[in-house]
């Protein structure tokens, strides 16, 4: 090659590159954090993100998805280490931490407005804070109730789920096995120890159902230290002693194998429960309220929600938010949005937005989802504040304590209460600073 | 004729004055520059600052310009208040006692025998120590499966021997213990290397000499394999010991810290806290609290096996 050709060819290249290089920079990049990591899952999410940049040519949507276990970490790791993702899909529980250290952008006006317009007002305050301030589009809404296995309550001799805590009891110890080695081959009731979400929601949604509190209205001081608490918590030590439930055995993991005949749980597990093998989700899975508690009127139960936000350090906010919003906007009228679709088929959460509520009412219809919708209705917020985290574990380990024998009921409320309180006072006393 | 020498200093010794030697010295102090920059970016400087941040309310998330100053409160919260943390230095130490005591007797025992002419010697040596070189959170799946109360072969053997099931990991008693069985399963392997190595670095013609004196099996282990030992017996305890109290990922990845905290050990409680409950500066204060028991026992250890060594 002569020396007149290798210039040429060079300079063509860095034209080229350089070129290239420019058009690259032009792009917007925004990257998604979620925790829906399943195969399925991320398929599904992929399908809306191509669909976005296809309608959006400059913008590129990488999306990184955590086990929801990591998902705070991650969030707060990668604030520090100024590698933030754009926009994140969290737990409404951490909002108040998150917006008093500053990592959430607030919304734009016209997406506030849409929200206000399209989403019940109970869902947009469990993701406000107390200034009611609103940090982004609320996604799934998910409340707590008994989903159980009716092949085994019928083996037991039940033809209708526990109404009330003695039937729990009396039903949880009727279904579980143990053999002749003393291994449990079906379990009554399942509880989910090692997870604080699977401990204290259940807790909380037999708590509601007994007539008793979470924290104040005003959020302030903690309330589960209460006679309603007391016997909720006795409830478990009951149902242990009685064998009715077991912390050795995961009622997460097991149900869907047809060996435990109880959970307290949220809708989204439908997906699972269609695929397991051991249970028929058909025939065989069905649910039913809350059982109300000796201290208690009517069935009651606990919700929680996530919401999609923007990183306050984004360098690309107001693309972050136009994703979002197109996303959970309803591009023709009564298709519903990307978001919702995914919500309440590859999920089978129920979604915030009214124009998905109606549009997929069908697919929210069938005999698992339509009861939850039903306890949406009634069923209490989990009530965020600062530190919301930290009491949650806390009264987790004292719950699964309890689980274990190793404390009363009385006792372990009691330490709880006084570490909550502690935690709450701290946070007040951090916000007036 | 010799170069005149370059003016001594605290930084430079007196050598020749020569442009070569000069441009020499000037890259060796450049190459010895770099480890030491790296060691203090890396290592030091985040030490000093996460000895800053004890003193401090920080999240992780605000500014650090905006830590609020907080002097002595998160060491005293932890010492007087912090329940958790208490339960978990009981722990950490308890693991940390089973773990060392059990590592260094095993380890010295079956590098004893793997030491003497045994048949598949080699085969030995690679069956045990293949533990060590598998990763921490596979073999803590492998034994959540293997311990498990309902379906695990442990309770299947114990079953059928006809003694009772066991809930080995999700019992508060047992949690622990099993911890520690599942540490010295994975450990051991590496500790009898090195006792090995330091056996065969015993020199034969003192057990020659001892036989000649009529000195019995029991005796040359007590007077000749033991006190020799002793410098690897110094290694063996500290580095089983400094790693024993900062156990994380065995316990992370089988309970958790369950059931109720009955298996929480510092470090992971120092996790929680940090990224759970973003209390960076409880954390950190927790780290220099386990810093300074650490040095304490180290420097212990080592007196009192030290000592003798010399003594001997």
């Amino acid at each position: 090659m002569s020396i007149k050709r290798f210039v040429l060819v060079f300079l063509s290249l860095a034209l080229i590159l350089t070129f290239g290089a420019t058009t690259l920079a032009q792009d917007t990049t925004l990257t998604m954090l979620t925790h829906w990591g399943t195969e399925d899952q991320l398929a599904a999410q992929q399908v809306i993100i191509d669909a976005y940049m296809e309608s959006n040519p400059g913008v590129n949507i990488e999306l990184v998805t955590v086990d929801f276990g990591e998902l705070r970490t991650k969030i707060i790791t990668g604030r520090t280490a100024g590698i933030s993702a754009d926009v994140y899909h969290f737990y409404h529980l951490w909002l108040p931490d998150f917006v008093n250290s500053g990592v959430l952008d607030q919304p734009p006006e016209d997406a506030l407005a849409f929200i206000n317009e399209n989403v019940a007002q109970g869902t947009i305050d469990a993701v406000s804070t107390s200034d009611s301030q609103t940090w982004g589009y609320p996604t799934e809404v998910n409340p707590y109730l008994l989903v159980y296995n009716k092949r085994l309550l019928a083996e037991a001799g039940y033809d209708a789920p526990p109404g009330n805590w003695d039937e729990l009891k009396e039903i949880a110890a009727a279904i579980t096995q143990v053999d002749d080695t003393g291994a449990i081959s079906q379990l009554g009731l399942g509880v989910m120890p090692g997870w604080d979400s699977g401990i204290v929601h259940p807790f909380s949604a037999l708590l509601f159902s007994n007539g008793g509190n979470y924290l104040s209205a005003d959020r302030t001081v903690a309330e589960f230290n209460s006679p309603q608490g007391i016997e909720t918590l006795q409830l478990y030590a009951d149902l242990v002693a009685s064998g009715g439930t077991d912390p050795s055995i995961n009622g997460l993991g097991n149900f869907p194998s047809g060996t435990v005949g109880m959970v307290i749980m949220a809708p989204w597990w439908r997906a699972t429960l269609r695929a397991a093998e051991g249970v028929d989700f058909e025939t065989e899975v069905r649910v039913a309220e809350i059982p109300v508690g000796p201290s208690g009127d009517t069935p009651s139960s606990i919700a929680y929600t996530w919401l999609f936000a923007v990183d306050s350090n984004s360098p690309n906010k107001e693309a972050a938010w136009d994703f979002i919003h197109w996303m959970n906007a309803e591009h023709s009228e009564g298709e519903g949005s990307a978001i919702g679709d995914f919500l309440v088929n590859a999920l089978g959460a129920i979604p915030s937005f009214d124009h998905d509520q109606a549009a997929f009412a069908e697919s929210m219809s069938d005999h698992y989802v339509s009861a939850f919708v039903a306890a949406s209705a009634y069923a209490r917020p989990e009530q965020i504040v600062a530190g919301g985290q930290e009491i949650k574990t806390l009264l987790q380990v004292e719950i699964e304590a309890v689980l274990a024998g190793m404390t009363t009921p009385e006792d372990a409320l009691a330490s709880v209460e006084g570490q909550a309180n502690a935690i709450l006072e701290e946070q007040r006393m951090m916000a007036e600073e | 004729m010799s170069s005149p020498a370059i003016k001594s200093s605290w930084w430079m010794p007196d050598i020749p004055k020569s442009a070569v030697l000069r441009r020499r010295m000037l890259w060796a102090y450049v190459f010895v520059a770099a480890p030491i920059i790296a060691l203090l970016v890396f290592l030091a400087g985040p030490i000093l600052f996460s000895g800053w941040v004890s003193l401090h309310r920080w999240d992780m998330l605000s500014p650090v310009g905006d830590m609020p100053w907080r002097g002595l409160q998160n060491y005293v919260f932890l010492l007087t208040r912090d329940t958790v943390f208490i339960k978990a230095l009981g722990n950490t130490f308890l693991f940390a006692i089973g773990g060392v005591g059990a590592n260094t007797i095993l380890g010295l025992g079956f590098a004893l025998l793997l030491n003497s002419k045994i048949r598949g010697r080699a085969v030995w040596r690679v069956l045990y120590f293949m533990p060590v070189i598998t990763a921490p959170l596979a073999l803590a799946v492998m034994f959540s499966f293997i311990f498990d109360r309902n379906y695990g072969v442990v309770n299947n053997v114990i079953t059928a021997l006809g003694l009772p099931r066991q809930p080995f990991l999700s019992g508060p008693n047992q949690a622990l213990m099993t911890l520690i069985f599942i540490a010295i399963y994975q450990y051991v392997g590496y500790y009898i290397v090195i006792f090995l190595a330091g056996l065969q670095g015993i020199p034969q013609d003192y057990y020659d000499a001892a036989q000649v004196d009529g000195a019995g099996n029991w005796q040359e282990f007590r007077f000749i394999t033991l006190p020799l030992l002793r410098p690897v017996m110094l290694f063996v305890v500290v580095t089983n010991t400094i790693g024993a109290l900062q156990v994380f990922d065995l316990v992370f990845a089988t309970t958790g810290g369950a059931p109720a905290n009955s298996s929480m050990t510092v470090v992971l409680h120092m996790y929680n806290t940090a990224f759970k409950f973003s209390r960076m500066g409880r954390a950190s204060a927790m780290a220099f609290i386990l810093f300074a028991i650490i040095m304490l026992i180290t420097i212990l250890q080592v007196r009192l096996l030290r000592d003798r060594t010399y003594q001997d």
